[in-house]
Parts: structure tokens; C-alpha cells; sequence
């Protein structure tokens, strides 16, 4: 047993993952006194960055200008030391489980290739749709149904809901 | 006439009461210099104990490194200085209490030294190369030779190369976090241990990398140690000492110094490591690219919180 879980095809039960998750969550707000977030660490590097190459542009920017400060920099900013937690803790789990190797994972139908440009293309509308939503799956459906918020569900269900509509236009790409 | 005449010693920028002349350049210094004194430590204690056959990276690869390390190193220090053409004088003035004098012997000894240990290298990693002159392939012979002789006084101006790093800082007597003595050990064993982590990179040997990395931990271990160690150090100490801590405890150096020296330069480099000593597969790079990063960033921290921290008037 103890051998075939460091071969690589071991993975957490996904009930006992979500319980796991609902109490890192619950440690979150005990700690920080605020949820998890994904979404918000890319924004600050994107802010960051953009007014690393062209200062004036971020700041003339109404949207770029609202993270802006003079007293501290974007990236100063729980969500994306929370986001290299997650990386170090990932590397560390594919460490002790063998999991650690560079793969491209798809279905046999389609190569890499087709596999990356689709993930790149969904990660792009996905990031401008958390924008709209004011955060993604962790930061507003997670987070916000810990707290019985009325968006978070709202979230929940449009994020999860449509995901089951496009799966079937989309199905190509993973079966 | 309501004017008030307001006269003051204190006046002197980028001096009182914040220093403000140490930049970029002095934290990169500090990281190639215990960098080089971490390798070539290494390189002559294993070639003291007769172990170049089998650790050939530490013996021989890495330390090509260094010649460049302290030369660019140097060129920082050199960029630093305010007048530029008068560097020489400090080999002119003497003075035996002034770590910059010792620093600067220092350097003239290593960088030489570091060449020719290389340079009786070199033939090995290119067999083609050629001297040009017989002077040279006399002398070629004479180090290697004499290469266990070299290596004694590289070990030993190693280890005066890694303190003087720490010393430079804690001999400002008017910066409670600089002036501590601790920090001549601590920034050597970081130095060892950016050092072993150059090593790990450049090694092809599993035996050899195992080994180092095993130092590693070890040197890890110890600037922990050191790190704890000067903090309750601080913290013992007087209202400006405790000020000076305090910038790493909740003041604004508490997040950098926590997140990316203690946890990612240090202990996730070191669990890493343990993995990978009881038996799983850790692509070695990683948690030697995470060192380096940590050392490099603990000795920016260090210059910029220093000189932020003051006594009390």
C-alpha cells in the first residue's frame, strides 16, 4: 500500500479533499480574519507589472488605478503569499506522492498543443469573468458561502452551472 | 525680528538619523563574497582530505565560479564607492581595527588564489587549451604539484572571507542590528550553504550531491540556530536592540524576512532536502535554486533594515 501510493496514480479522496478544504478555510478566517482567494494574487502580479513597464498607463487606468498606492505596493498583498504557500505546499505533496514530472495532461484525441491553447484560452475568460464576479471560485463561491453570502452561492452556481453546459461542447478536449 | 537662529550637529544626510547610503550594489557584494567563500571552503577541505577523485564538482567545477564572484563582486563594491579613483587607498591605509582594511587584503589575496586554482583546472575541462608561454606550464605544474599546500590557506581565507561578509556590517557601532557579533558566523554558514547549494547545481555525481546536501542541512541547521540566536539576542538587549528585532517581529520587514528567508530560503529548502536524503525523488535544483534565492535576499533585508535602525538620542 505504502509503495503504490508514491507511484504517481495516488490522489486524495475527493470528500475527504473538500472536508480538508471547508477546514483550511475555517483556519483561514480564524487566522486571517478573511477567505481564500486565487484570482486576487494574479490581479496584484498583472497591477504590478503593468506599472513596472508603463507606470502612466496603470495609473490613468480606472481599473489598474483602484489597487494602486503610494504607501505599498500591490503585491504587498495576503491572496499572493497565500498563492505561493499553495505552490510550495503542491510541490511538497507531488514530492512525497512521486507526482513530480512535466506532462502535459489531455485525451489521446488531441495533442499538447490543442490542450494548452485551450487551457490558456479558458484561463484568460475565466480570469475576466472573476473580474465581473469580483472574485472566482475560491475567493467569492467558497469563501462566500462559508458566510452564507447570497453572491457566493449565486457564484457557486454559475460557475459550476455553466461548466456542466459548455462540458458538453468541450467534451472533445478531455474524453 | 522673530527669526530664531536653530543650530544642530545633527544635520548630516543620508547619515542621521536613517543611513541612506548603502544600496543594491552592497547586498550583492555580500551574497558573491560568501558564495565564493562558501565554494572554495569546500573545494580546499576536500581537497585536504584527498577526496577530489570523488567530489569533482566541488573540487574542481564550481570553484570556476568564484574568480567571477568576487570579480563582479568587486565591480559592486567598486560602483558603491563615492570616489572612485581613490579605491587604492585602501591598501594604503593600514589599520588593523578597520574590518574595510581586512576586507580589502582580504579580496587581494582570494581573487588571485581563486584564479589559480582554476586556471590549474582549466586543461582538465578543455584539453586543448594552451598557455602560450612555458613560464606558465612550469607553474601550471608547480600548483598542481602543490595543489594540497594551496588549498590550505584558500580554506583558512575562506573562512576570514566568510566573516568579514558579517563583519562589515557589525562594525557600525551606530546600527543596533548591524552591531551584533553574530553576524560574522551567521553570514558565513549562509555563505557555506549558498556555496553547497552552487555545488548541488553544478554536480553530476549522486554520491557527491548527497553528500553536500547533507552539508547543507547541516549549514541550514546552524544559521537557524544563528538567526534564533541573534534575535533573542536583541530582544535581551537594550530598547534600540529590541526596536531592531521588532522590524522582523510584526515590524516591516516581518513579512519578506518570514516568507521568503526563513520559509522559502531555509525550511523548505531543508524538507526538501530530508526528502530527498530518506529516499524520495526532489529534482535537486529546486531546493538549491530556493538557497540561493533566501541568501540573497536575507543579506538585502539585512543592509536595508540596518540602516533603518538607530539608538535614541
Amino acid at each position: 500500500m505504502a509503495k503504490n501510493k508514491r507511484d504517481g496514480t495516488f490522489y486524495i479522496n475527493p470528500y475527504l479533499g473538500g472536508v480538508l478544504l471547508g477546514l483550511v478555510l475555517f483556519s483561514t478566517y480564524y487566522i486571517t480574519g478573511r477567505g481564500l482567494g486565487a484570482s486576487g494574487a494574479v490581479k496584484s502580479s498583472v497591477v504590478s507589472a503593468v506599472h513596472t513597464v508603463a507606470p502612466a498607463h496603470a495609473e490613468e487606468n480606472k481599473y489598474y488605478s483602484k489597487f494602486l498606492s503610494d504607501d505599498a505596493s500591490p503585491m504587498s498583498n495576503w491572496l499572493v503569499f497565500e498563492v505561493i504557500g499553495v505552490i510550495a505546499g503542491g510541490f511538497l505533496s507531488g514530492t512525497l506522492y512521486g507526482r513530480l514530472k512535466f506532462k502535459v495532461e489531455h485525451s489521446p484525441k488531441i495533442t499538447s498543443r490543442t490542450r494548452l491553447i485551450a487551457a490558456l484560452a479558458g484561463g484568460i475568460l475565466f480570469g475576466i469573468g472573476s473580474q465581473f464576479a469580483r472574485g472566482c471560485t475560491s475567493g467569492a463561491a467558497l469563501s462566500g458561502m462559508a458566510v452564507h453570502s447570497a453572491s457566493g452561492i449565486i457564484t457557486m452556481l454559475a460557475i459550476f452551472g455553466s461548466a456542466y453546459l459548455f462540458s458538453w461542447i468541450f467534451k472533445r478536449l478531455w474524453i | 525680528m522673530k527669526e530664531e537662529l536653530f543650530v544642530s550637529g545633527r544635520n548630516i544626510p543620508n547619515i542621521d538619523p536613517y543611513l541612506h547610503i548603502w544600496h543594491w550594489q552592497i547586498p550583492i557584494y555580500l551574497f558573491l563574497g560568501g558564495l565564493a567563500a562558501g565554494i572554495l571552503f569546500l573545494a580546499a577541505v576536500y581537497t585536504i582530505l584527498g577526496k577530489e577523485k570523488e567530489m569533482q564538482a566541488t573540487v574542481k567545477w564550481a570553484p570556476f565560479i568564484v574568480p567571477f564572484a568576487l570579480i563582479i563582486g568587486l565591480f559592486m563594491l567598486f560602483l558603491d564607492l563615492k570616489h572612485k579613483l581613490y579605491f587604492w587607498q585602501l591598501y594604503t591605509t593600514i589599520r588593523l581595527e578597520s574590518p574595510m582594511g581586512w576586507g580589502a587584503w582580504v579580496l587581494m589575496i582570494m581573487t588571485p588564489l581563486s584564479i589559480i586554482w582554476s586556471a590549474s583546472y582549466i586543461r582538465e575541462v578543455f584539453p586543448n587549451w594552451d598557455w602560450k608561454f612555458k613560464f606558465l606550464y612550469t607553474f601550471e605544474a608547480w600548483v598542481i604539484k602543490n595543489r594540497w599546500y594551496v588549498a590550505w590557506p584558500i580554506a583558512i581565507y575562506a573562512v576570514i572571507l566568510g566573516i568579514y561578509t558579517g563583519i562589515l556590517l557589525s562594525a557600525f557601532n551606530a546600527r543596533p542590528l548591524w552591531n551584533t557579533t553574530i553576524l560574522g558566523p551567521l553570514f558565513l554558514v549562509s555563505g557555506m550553504s549558498t556555496g553547497a547549494a552552487s555545488i548541488i547545481l553544478m554536480s553530476k555525481n549522486h554520491e557527491e550531491r548527497r553528500l553536500i546536501g547533507r552539508l547543507d542541512l547541516l549549514f541550514i541547521a546552524v544559521e537557524l540556530f544563528f538567526i534564533v540566536h541573534m534575535i533573542m539576542g536583541f530582544l535581551a538587549g537594550s530598547q534600540v536592540q529590541i526596536d531592531a528585532a521588532n522590524l522582523f517581529l510584526g515590524g516591516e520587514f516581518t513579512v519578506p524576512f518570514f516568507v521568503f528567508v526563513i520559509i522559502l530560503g531555509l525550511l523548505l529548502p531543508a524538507i526538501l532536502e530530508i526528502l530527498e536524503l530518506i529516499g524520495f525523488k526532489v529534482p535537486i535544483v529546486i531546493p538549491a535554486i530556493l538557497v540561493l534565492l533566501g541568501g540573497l535576499i536575507f543579506r538585502f533585508i539585512m543592509v536595508e533594515a540596518g540602516q533603518i535602525t538607530r539608538y535614541l538620542y
